[in-house]
């Protein structure tokens, strides 16, 4: 350690270091426009020259090339190094009287205009971008000839092979001088291009070392080894010096790690489908002809263009965009899949309605598409609404070729109404709703692992075993498993990780270890002994404000014992040395000035808790998101900021009080409400797993709507499955059957419901611990359509029942008819039922197939055979059943003349009235909720404007409900297939037994209190809690005053608002605390 | 408020998800403004003890 | 002090603006350095006497954001 004085502070650094470098370390600013941290010092621009004092004599150094010794004496700013300096830039303008950062330092002298005779160059010959060549490994530029012709180059001038066009010289020159321009232009032999991002789909570059996107997990930057210098030349590791942890390691190989595991589950999802192979849509070559997911990237605020909608040939805003549906799906003529990729309607609506959002009223989406396949839960209403609210044009035609109009960059397509007659249209942009593929090394790995693939490459299941692979315990979700939306994902993951649970539950719990409980000290009545902790996390924080003087301040406010400043807060040895000085200090509260409590306040807890504190007592200030990120250019502000955000969390830490946890035991049994398949699925999954569970059924059998079905869409025997599955559960001793029993009152909440069920009369209380609502959905009973008045006309389960019979008619018929839509997307019904499309084409085949010479029509709307399901489409076609479309304004008629049923429906094409004799009219009738009041009040769970029940999340929580403890599955969720039902039972099951294999749960410590001395019974916590946690005290001297169920409440805080009589309290963010907050905004006098 | 003299003005509400970061920014920077166009909270706030 | 800059107390949701204050600081975007964010579980725990003591404090205005 070598001491010396730096203006007249002693100040101490590491033997070999430069004056400038300690001088950085303790904040004194040095002029300089050569030094970098990563390269060799050289002294160029003389600018950090400064004063040595050795005792004797002065002598002037360049600080940033001169080492430090013992008892030297430097000065930085003085009168006669400040004329030097200003000399020197006086000079430097004079060469470069252009340059920005060479202005801006003139400015800062004082100098408008250089006595000297200007010249026109933009380099200052500061050699940093020789010197950063030199460290990349390439050694392409030198300084090159002598004297006033001293300049930077190439050996010859000639573009050179040794220059790897990595970009890193135009980046560290200060003034501009080196461009990438200039570097393709004079540099170089190779083409410069940025390194596309994977994550913005092309649009935008990314760094060697980058983090994929902002949400990243984990969220620590990586070194792209393709593109990283050091891996081509050997030189560079410039992030290493940048690094202030020590953590980036180029010698680090990849390694083979060997896991020993009992099961398996694929999740690799699929590509989007690369469309330059479509020469007619000349996706490749014209810049505003875009992919689906190009167009995500540039509606996102996160985006390449942060969310602003310009199109990509000249930045304009577009007026005109289109959406050409099918791109790379139902296309077996320019590529190989013939399925449907089930979402790209959805997301095409989507997108033209957040352009719309985006651009304006004005700007025109028109959505170009065969049939809109809106089958999702709530898609029908936002179809619905695009049109009609938002104005979103939807042109049924495909488009075969895409000319550009001259170099506008504007677009013109041909195509054929829906009259017939051929119209031509120009727009700005061009997106091309690409479909979903599973890549070649997703096939190879199937290949390698020896499971089934279907025609369309995805992973071969059955619709009884959704997530099953076809090799014994390799289970399968997501995409690869057909082509899905987020929800039906989400389902099906959560169906594989309870299907993987089934054969390992005899494992459960054998790797886990059982952590060590610390004591938890008593602070309570004691005076606060506050800790405060000032993280610079490198030079995030410390590069803005200034740490030390924050750390500085936390001293001099009350209660605080102990503050001071850490390097990374969060880093494993600091962790151990807070928890230390807790101990030592006594501290009973902590605060760390830091980030955001969101992402880092469970890691600070636990050091609480190791160091025998209530991880209550714990208050974070968020200098870094809140501050030194975004106040970067105002360094005095930020700190201001900073001492004001950490004297609002010791005020408020100074009133924490320590919280306790309620402890509850999980019920280890379940109940299922419905024995339908979804409902039987489910218990199958959680008896498997080792749970009682209860099956409660209104019906006198289980099986619910599935008794009524004949096949499944890919061809399996529904009652033969069926019945092997209800004889399963009838041997299982975990499963209890209640048949023809009802819900008749349900007490308790989350781990201990209590359920009184009336079978037959009687009634039984059972207990348990979660429920699973599985109530199923019934068919529509047509009144249109002539249905009941002629026994030719039958809903579409009339048909299976008539085909399981065998009924020996239907060989003989001449012709049979179905009509889609009975009942579903209608003003009253805005959904879709999802089934029946499939349903109907699958039937028209079986009708076909018993008797080819039998004229099948199906009569539709859009037809929604998505997925593979698409291929029963295809095959029915091709069979020769014909598919006639009507509109909802212009439905088929049906009536019974001289003993013929004529159906009378205008051909689309012909543009004329057909009429068809039927020997059979089916009719695809929608599905109806049961819209159960009863039990969604008993469970305290919401019920949707059609009457399903109302999931925790639309896309992230589809098989559970928003109350605690209570799961859904099964068409009481939304109209589904028998693989969707299954999987969503499963998938409920497992959700359940995230909380059941618990055992027990702690609630939050941060839950509202009521102090019933003060309550005033006025009802309005329990009319107003979303959770229903507030309710009252039945007996005891607080009779008939409120209280909050610590397991229920969330923390909200809305009851403590809403409360007169200032009875509530929420605990972590009480009155007192908050106005603690508010009282020390401004500093105290 | 205005009751008790202090300009609507500067009590400001926006709904903002966890997600819409480019907002966040913009709803801060307009209010911002917004504030720092009613001038000083005088009618209000606690005076400071006069030193004579 | 050359301009006078206001002084703002922001009630943040903890669930909503407070993450969205979160990734802006991700993104580094830049704003006004005036805020002091105070969070808070939930908007509905915001209550009218938070704003008042806040403006009797010397803010010079008070932000709800859910």
């Amino acid at each position: 350690m070598i001491t010396f004085k730096l203006n007249g502070q002693a100040v101490q650094g590491e033997k070999g270091q430069y004056i400038l470098q300690v001088a950085e370390k303790f904040g004194v600013d040095i002029p300089t426009l050569c030094h970098h941290k990563a390269l060799e010092p050289a002294g160029m621009c003389r600018l950090c020259t400064v004063e040595v004092f050795d005792g004797r004599r002065t002598r002037y150094v360049t600080s940033c090339n001169y080492p430090i010794w013992e008892g030297m004496e430097v000065k930085t700013d003085t009168e006669i190094l400040r004329d030097g300096r200003k000399l020197i830039v006086e000079m430097l303008l004079a060469r470069c009287p252009e340059s920005k950062t060479v202005q801006t330092l003139a400015g800062d002298y004082g100098i408008v205009k250089p006595r000297f005779r200007t010249g026109d160059d933009t380099c200052i010959l500061c050699g940093l971008c020789t010197r950063m060549c030199e460290r990349i490994g390439a050694n392409a530029i030198t300084l090159t000839q002598r004297g006033l012709d001293m300049k930077v180059d190439t050996p010859f001038s000639i573009n050179t092979e040794a220059c790897i066009a990595c970009g890193a010289c135009a980046f560290v020159c200060p003034t501009g001088h080196i461009t990438y321009d200039k570097i393709t232009a004079c540099v170089t032999q190779r083409p410069g291009k940025p390194i596309p991002s994977e994550y913005d789909v092309g649009l935008k570059g990314r760094k060697p070392v980058y983090v994929p996107y902002a949400q990243a997990v984990p969220n620590t930057p990586a070194i792209d080894r393709s593109t990283c210098i050091h891996f081509k030349t050997g030189g560079c590791k410039v992030c290493v010096e940048f690094c202030g942890v020590d953590a980036i390691d180029h010698t680090m190989q990849d390694e083979t790690v060997e896991v020993n595991v009992g099961s398996i589950i694929l999740a690799p999802g699929f590509e989007p489908f690369d469309p330059s192979k479509f020469d007619s849509y000349n996706y490749t070559n014209l810049p505003n002809v875009i992919t689906a997911m190009e167009m995500e990237r540039m509606l996102s605020a996160s985006g390449p263009t942060g969310g602003h909608l310009v199109r990509m040939s000249d930045h304009k805003e577009p007026k005109k965009i289109a959406w050409f549906q099918c791109v790379g799906s139902r296309d077996m003529n320019k590529c190989d899949n013939s399925y449907c990729s089930s979402v790209c309607c959805m997301y095409a609506i989507k997108e033209a309605v957040i352009a719309k959002e985006h651009a304006g009223k004005d700007l025109d989406c028109a959505v170009f598409f065969m049939d809109i396949r809106t089958h999702g839960k709530d898609f029908e209403r936002f179809y619905n609404s695009a049109k009609e609210k938002h104005g979103v044009r939807f042109i049924r035609s495909r488009v075969h070729s895409i000319t550009p109009v001259g170099d506008s960059g504007d677009l013109e397509v041909r195509y054929i109404t829906e009259s017939g007659e051929l119209a031509t249209e120009i727009f700005d942009m061009i997106v091309l709703s690409v479909g979903m593929e599973i890549s070649p090394d997703v096939v190879e790995i199937a290949r390698k692992m020896g499971i089934q693939l279907s025609e369309g490459r995805f992973c071969r299941t059955g619709s009884f075993n959704p997530v099953a692979t076809s090799k014994e315990g390799v289970f399968v979700c997501g995409a690869f498993q057909g082509p899905k939306d987020i929800p039906q994902s989400v389902v099906d993951s959560s169906a594989a990780a309870t299907a993987a649970g089934e054969i390992l539950s005899a494992a459960r719990n054998s790797m886990t270890k059982v952590r060590e409980v610390v004591a938890e000290t008593n602070v309570v009545n004691e005076r606060p002994r506050i800790g405060v902790f000032v993280c610079r996390c490198g030079v995030n924080i410390a590069g803005v404000v200034d740490v030390p003087s924050v750390a500085e301040y936390a001293k001099t406010l009350p209660y605080v014992e102990f503050a001071t400043d850490n390097l990374y807060s969060c880093s494993q040895d600091t962790q151990e040395t807070i928890s230390q000085i807790i101990k030592q200090k006594k501290l009973s509260r902590v605060v760390v000035a830091a980030c955001t409590p969101k992402t880092h306040e469970p890691l600070f807890q636990e050091t609480l808790i190791t160091a025998g504190l209530n991880k209550y007592l714990f208050e974070m200030a968020n200098i870094r998101n809140h501050d030194s990120w975004v106040h970067r250019n105002n360094p005095d502000l930020a700190t201001q900021k900073a001492k004001d955000l950490v004297r609002m969390a010791v005020s408020k830490a100074a009133l924490i009080q320590p919280l306790k946890e309620a402890e509850l035991d999980i019920h280890q049994t379940a109940m299922v409400i419905g024995g339908g398949l979804s409902g039987m699925a489910s218990a199958r999954s959680l008896a498997r797993q080792g749970y009682e569970t209860h099956i409660v059924e209104k019906s006198d059998r289980l099986g619910g709507q599935a008794l009524n079905l004949y096949r499944t869409a890919k061809g399996e025997d529904v009652q033969k499955h069926l019945a092997e599955m209800t004889a399963e559960l009838q041997k299982d001793p975990r499963i209890h059957v209640h048949l023809n029993s009802t819900l008749s009152q349900v007490d308790g909440f989350v781990g201990s419901f209590k359920t009184t069920i009336s079978t037959d009369g009687s009634a039984k209380v059972l207990e348990h611990g979660v429920a699973v609502i599985a109530t199923g959905g019934s068919p529509y009973k047509p009144t249109e359509y002539g249905y009941g008045t002629d026994p030719r006309i039958l809903t579409a389960l009339d048909l299976d029942r008539r085909i399981m019979d065998r009924d020996p008619a239907l060989k003989r018929l001449n012709s049979a008819v179905f009509i889609q839509c009975v009942g579903s997307r209608e003003p009253e019904r805005p959904y879709c039922s999802r089934v029946c499309c499939t349903h109907s084409v699958d039937n028209a085949i079986h009708l076909k197939e018993t008797n080819p010479e039998m004229n099948v029509f199906v009569l539709y709307r859009d037809l929604r055979t998505y997925g593979e399901r698409e291929l029963l489409y295809k095959k029915a076609r091709s069979l020769g059943v014909i598919f006639i479309r009507f509109a909802r304004e212009d439905k088929p008629k049906v009536k019974v003349e001289n003993g013929r049923l004529l159906v009378t429906v205008t051909d689309h094409i012909l543009g004329r009235a057909l009429e068809l004799e039927a020997d059979l009219l089916t009719l695809a009738t929608a599905i109806l909720p049961n819209r159960d009041e009863k039990l969604a009040n008993f469970f305290k769970v919401p019920l949707n404007a059609d009457g399903f029940f109302v999931e925790r999340h639309a896309k992230l929580g589809p098989s559970e409900f928003a109350t605690d403890g209570v799961f859904l599955c099964g068409l009481a969720h939304y109209p589904k297939p028998i693989d969707e039902a299954i999987a969503q039972g499963q998938a409920a099951a497992s959700r359940a037994v995230t909380l059941l294999a618990r055992k027990k749960i702690y609630t939050s410590g941060t839950v509202a209190e009521v102090d019933p001395r003060l309550c005033s019974q006025c009802g309005v916590c329990i009319s107003i809690c979303p959770y229903s946690a507030p309710s009252w005290i039945e007996k005891g001297p607080f009779a008939a005053k409120a209280q909050v169920n610590p397991v229920l409440c969330k923390g909200c805080g809305l009851c403590v608002a809403s409360c007169r009589s200032g009875a509530i309290h929420l605990k972590g963010f009480d009155n007192d605390q908050i106005f603690a907050q508010i009282f020390s905004l401004s500093e105290a006098v | 408020m205005e009751h008790m003299g202090i300009e609507p003005g500067r009590l400001q509400f926006s709904w903002i998800s966890s997600a819409e970061s480019t907002k966040f920014v913009e709803v801060v920077t307009q209010v911002t403004a917004a504030i720092k166009a009613l001038g000083p909270n005088s009618n209000f706030a606690k005076k400071m003890a006069e030193v004579a | 002090m050359s301009e006078w800059e206001p002084k703002i107390a922001a009630f943040l949701c903890n669930w909503c603006s407070y993450g969205a204050a979160d990734l802006a600081g991700v993104g580094r975007m830049e704003y006004p350095p005036n805020v002091r964010v105070i969070r808070i579980p939930c908007t509905g725990r915001m209550d009218p006497k938070f704003f008042l003591a806040a403006l009797r404090e010397g803010a010079d205005g008070v932000w709800v954001s859910g």
